[in-house]
């Protein structure tokens, strides 16, 4: 059985890929507006749909729609996020958990939104990417990597470098650390936090709808999908500490690892209670994430 | 205090009293249909939701279900499982406490038919399920409860069976089933079945449901079973075929149930569903005689594609099948809308007793046995996809076209 660790480790690595691109924005958009987002999965979602159908009607291959689709849904999150904000910056009441309410709904509308739209089926995107694999065995190792799951991984990567820059090198990324730490005392230093908010919502609703794409050339699309992905954002999130976004990829990485490896060498139907177990256990020991670093 | 905590208990009693369901005086049939109109089954759901309007419309068309003389329309009450077999209960205690409906056509999963039954037991309101087919529902005996699509252990074998008279014989097969009532259910039919036939299984796995298999895939890969067999549901079913062929392996024989045979699977895959073997019970083409409502499965068929687009799938023709049931019971005992329990209960012997060729074959309920109240009419088929059409490939006496094995190499396609 020993003989299987490389490709377990391929392929945990790759999933975690796959929960890089989740979660990366979903952590980007806690930090800065302190919200739990529970309609992540449904931008995924409607991004996924995006790119079907678009590929539906030219025939192209849905990664060269990435861009389109990123400017087209940063437009839908940037008008959306004043709602968010109004919502979140009330006095009465407890606005975060308004916050969770309305997100909540948004995400149930949405679900109810793309079955009538979009139908009942589930569906499947076609790429170039999605025919082919790298085989390791010339190189004395028993590892495919298929060609889509490797571009995703790439995806990912690039998206989590971008955002780091976006960050830490722009004045941009200056307001947006400011405004995560202190908003107040961001709105004192010159940060406009409406406007800052609805860029960073609308970069995090782009991403998704991107990550949509992908996960519809690698797996399947469907009006209900979102529901899973909610899930696995909100977990990886968690585990890297709410609002790190230099924990997510370790975080991502280690949850692809571990179901990837109790897949094959332990018993598959306990493969989610493994991966809620570790939650938990670092929960304990961490509460504040992987590295003690989240809110 | 103490006549505080009596009344609390008496609250509580009440609560698990069940409501006494009268009849009401109407001139129609008001029919319960409780299925998965959303969360993660959504797709079946409203699979079984087509095959029950279907048989609704027809019915209607024709002036309604003719009673002694007189023609009583149907009219449907739908409520959403939303994929939770909880929900599923509740829906049912609403359809038959508040909108006192005349029977039940129940819903598409087995989870959830398996919440639903023992609540249609307690008011003693029939119901036929469609769709379901775990064998656990007719183990428990429900009384109420019947289905006409016949349990996966019945079906599961004939496929196994098939496929060990390919030549050369498959030797071994990995077997993994997603982990909910009917797909578990499946994966172990197929073992039971791969067992009985000596075919030497090298993995046999249930997985969570909805998840990315691909780690597992590439396990069963390194062991080269000559097929793999795999248990779940739509979304599953494409996944599991993309997965495949993004680690680069191609089986000799590939089988999945019978959520392939839709026309929804075939165009999400494409050519990569081509030569994928099912296990089915119905197809558009079945050789079949009947002289209610459909006369064939053809005609069936035909009448589908034009409500829907679609042809129609062994789900959804059961459906309609189940209202068939419905129809010819009632018939039997001269049974009119707003029935009380009296007549219900002589419903559910009718059920019973009938034998009755429909579109979709011959519809007769087990009164005994493990398959107490599954159809056990029907005989079940092997079929491949060929070219984008379902065709049946065993067993011998309802072959179709020869079976296309080994598969064709997924890059080579």
């Amino acid at each position: 059985m020993m003989e299987l660790l490389p490709q377990a480790l391929t392929d945990g690595i790759l999933l975690g890929g796959i929960y890089i691109t989740i979660a990366i924005a979903f952590s980007l958009t806690y930090g800065v507006m302190h919200v739990i987002d529970f309609a992540v999965g449904e931008w995924i979602m409607f991004g996924a749909f995006t790119g079907y159908y678009l590929n539906k009607w030219t025939g192209l291959d849905p990664f060269l729609f990435l861009p389109v689709i990123f400017v087209l849904y940063f437009g839908v999150g940037y008008l959306i996020q004043p709602v968010i904000h109004r919502v979140l910056s009330g006095t009465k009441g407890n606005p975060f958990l308004m916050g969770l309410v309305f997100t909540f709904g948004l995400a149930i509308m949405f679900r109810g939104l793309a079955l009538t739209a979009f139908g009942f089926y589930s569906n499947s995107i076609p790429s170039a990417f999605s025919e082919g694999s790298f085989d390791l065995e010339p190189l004395g190792l028993t590892v495919t990597i298929p060609t889509v799951r490797l571009v995703g991984l790439a995806y990912a990567l690039a998206i989590t470098l971008i955002l780091h820059y976006l960050l830490k090198k722009t004045n941009f990324g200056l307001g947006v650390r400011a405004l995560a730490q202190h908003k107040d005392a961001a709105g004192l230093m010159g940060v406009n936090s409406k406007r800052t908010g609805s860029y960073v919502y609308g970069i995090y609703v782009g991403i998704s709808a991107m990550t949509g794409v992908l996960l519809g050339c690698i797996l399947s699309i469907g009006a209900q999908m979102g529901n899973e992905y909610t899930i696995f954002a909100f977990f990886v999130v968690v585990l890297a500490g709410m609002g790190y976004l230099a924990g997510v990829p370790w975080a991502a990485l280690l949850l692809g690892l571990v179901q990837s490896i109790f897949m094959i060498y332990f018993n598959p139907s306990h493969t989610l209670l493994a991966v809620f177990a570790i939650l938990y256990i670092i929960l304990l020991i961490s509460p504040r994430g992987l590295f003690g670093k989240g809110v | 205090m103490k006549f505080g905590f009596v009344r609390v208990l008496l609250l509580i009693a009440a609560l698990f009293v069940a409501i006494p369901v009268h009849a009401e005086q109407r001139n129609f049939f008001k029919i319960g249909v409780i299925t998965e109109l959303s969360g993660d089954l959504v797709t079946g759901g409203n699979i079984t939701k087509r095959g029950y309007d279907l048989w609704a419309q027809e019915v209607n068309a024709k002036g309604g279900i003719e009673i002694q003389g007189k023609k009583y329309p149907v009219k449907l009450v739908y409520a959403d499982a939303q994929s939770n077999p909880a929900a599923g209960a509740a829906a049912a205690e609403r359809l038959i406490t508040q909108e006192k409906v005349d029977f039940i056509l129940g819903p598409y999963s087995s989870g959830v038919t398996l919440a639903v039954a023992p609540v249609v037991d307690k008011y003693k309101i029939p119901m036929i399920t469609g769709s379901a087919e775990s064998p656990l529902i007719w183990k428990n005996k429900f009384k109420y409860t019947f289905g006409t699509i016949p349990p996966i252990n019945f079906t599961g074998a004939t496929s196994i069976k098939t496929l060990t008279e390919l030549k050369p014989a498959p030797k071994t097969i990995a077997i993994i089933g997603s982990n909910d009532a009917f797909s578990k259910a499946t994966a172990e039919s197929y073992k039971a079945a791969a067992e009985k036939a000596k075919l030497k299984i090298v993995k046999f796995s249930i997985v969570p449901s909805g998840q990315d298999m691909t780690p597992l895939l590439s396990a069963v890969r390194s062991m080269k079973p000559d097929v793999i067999a795999f248990g779940g549901h739509d979304e599953e079913h494409v996944k599991f075929v993309k997965a495949l062929k993004q680690i680069g392996y191609t089986p000799k024989a590939l089988l999945m149930h019978c959520g392939i045979t839709d026309k929804a699977f075939i165009d999400a895959v494409g050519k990569d569903g081509d030569q994928i073997f099912g296990t089915t019970c119905w197809t558009g083409t079945a050789k079949t005689k009947s002289k209610v409502l459909w006369p064939n499965a053809a005609a069936y068929a035909a009448a589908s594609q034009k409500a829907f687009n679609n042809p129609g799938d062994y789900t959804q023709g059961g459906c309609s099948a189940a209202g068939i049931a419905f129809q010819t019971a009632l018939q039997k005992i001269g049974a009119k809308p707003g029935m009380d329990e009296a007549t219900r209960t002589k419903l559910i012997q009718a059920l019973e007793q009938i034998d009755v060729q429909t579109f979709y074959g011959r519809v007769k309920f087990a009164t005994s046995g493990e398959f107490y109240h599954a159809n056990v009419g029907l005989d079940p088929l092997t079929i491949q996809i060929q070219g984008g059409h379902v065709k049946t490939v065993g067993p011998k006496a309802s072959v179709e076209a020869a079976a296309i094995y080994p598969m064709k190499e997924w890059k080579s396609r």
